[in-house]
């Protein structure tokens, strides 16, 4: 019994299952399901289609670079059956699963740590951005009123002891600052 | 009676669809198309003539799969926007059955890698001994450049609309 692997989405095909599809040079297509066949029909690129194992794996979504992958593969040399070799390879094949099935949950799962850290940063982040909707900025604002009103009486009262200022009408400083330069170029003559 | 004895159709379905997905309409795919490009891109351009084809088969653009009549009108193909998006699907490495088997779990999964595809030489350049080559793109590190201006964008564009309200 041969389990194929779909071209589409890399699922297995059980006997019975699924379309052959030959194309007129030869290569054989074989989908699992209407499904497959049908997105292959309107030449959809597996890569982009987020439901495939090979969108999968291309963005990084499941482990993809590990020895345990190199195991079950299209040898194309022939075995001769011998019952020892049968046995030993169903045995093999139950720990190579599962070897293979820890490390991709725990790939699996590493991703998935990172997506809870930057959530966290996020939070923050939101938290940091929207403090306004969880402490008001009116509290307290009558005490801190109250307090800058006390620390400008207290500047009032030093400022208060300063030079004043006396206000001199214009008119009266033109005409005194043209006397001035009057003063200033009979000066400059006799010099 | 003077009734409209047609049925009204409730659904106007896929069958133009289906027309267009049978396999006497299939064009060559993309695979195909790139083993051309990397094999026999000369002999395709510079072809014997041929009486069935439009154009006696003189006028043939590798990327497209597609015959032309003259030269100008080819000439005008290069310019449209279909070839330059068969030039963009061909940048990557097109799907491939032993790509399925790798996304399958059976050998370990390679990430398709990324070509320069430029529009043919002409049939003179091609004479001369011109081919098309397909080249690895060289790893840049474009992503991040490609990442960086998109977020600064929607920042300015989220900005405005803040100081609206």
């Amino acid at each position: 019994m041969r389990i194929d692997t779909c071209y589409f989405c890399s699922s297995k095909i059980y006997p019975g299952h699924g379309v052959h599809f030959v194309r007129n040079d030869c290569k054989i297509f074989k989908f699992c399901r209407g499904k497959c066949h049908k997105a292959f029909k309107k030449k959809k690129n597996p890569r982009k289609v987020a439901w495939t194992k090979a969108y999968r794996k291309a963005h990084g979504k499941e482990l993809t670079i590990d020895p345990s992958f190199e195991f079950e593969k299209r040898r194309n040399v022939p075995v001769k059956y011998n019952r020892d070799t049968w046995q030993k390879a169903i045995g093999a094949i139950k720990k190579v699963t599962e070897i293979k099935q820890r490390r991709e949950n725990h790939f699996v799962m590493e991703r998935l740590r990172k997506g809870r850290e930057v959530e966290i940063q996020m939070d923050v982040k939101d938290v940091q951005r929207n403090m306004s909707l969880i402490r008001s900025p009116a509290a307290g604002l009558k005490e801190r009123r109250a307090k800058e009103e006390a620390e400008e009486a207290a500047l009032m009262d030093e400022d208060l002891p300063e030079e004043k200022i006396t206000y001199v009408d214009a008119r009266e400083l033109e005409k005194k600052l043209e006397e001035g330069l009057g003063e200033g170029d009979l000066e400059m003559l006799e010099s | 009676m003077g009734m409209v004895q047609k049925r009204k159709k409730m659904h106007y379905g896929d069958t133009h669809l289906q027309r267009r997905w049978r396999v006497r309409n299939r064009r060559r795919d993309l695979d195909q198309i790139d083993d051309d490009l990397r094999t026999r891109s000369g002999e395709l351009i510079n072809q014997n003539v041929d009486l069935d084809k439009p154009g006696f088969a003189q006028f043939y653009c590798v990327h497209c799969a597609k015959y032309f009549i003259d030269d100008r009108s080819m000439q005008a193909h290069f310019r449209t926007k279909v070839h330059k998006r068969r030039l963009k699907a061909l940048e990557m490495e097109p799907y491939s059955i032993e790509e399925s088997e790798r996304a399958a779990g059976r050998g370990s999964f390679q990430m398709p890698k990324k070509r320069v595809i430029e529009t043919q030489p002409s049939k003179d350049e091609v004479k001369a001994g011109k081919r098309i080559k397909v080249e690895e793109k060289p790893e840049e590190d474009k992503p991040m450049d490609e990442d960086a201006p998109t977020t600064s964008a929607k920042q300015t564009r989220k900005k405005p609309k803040k100081m609206a309200t």
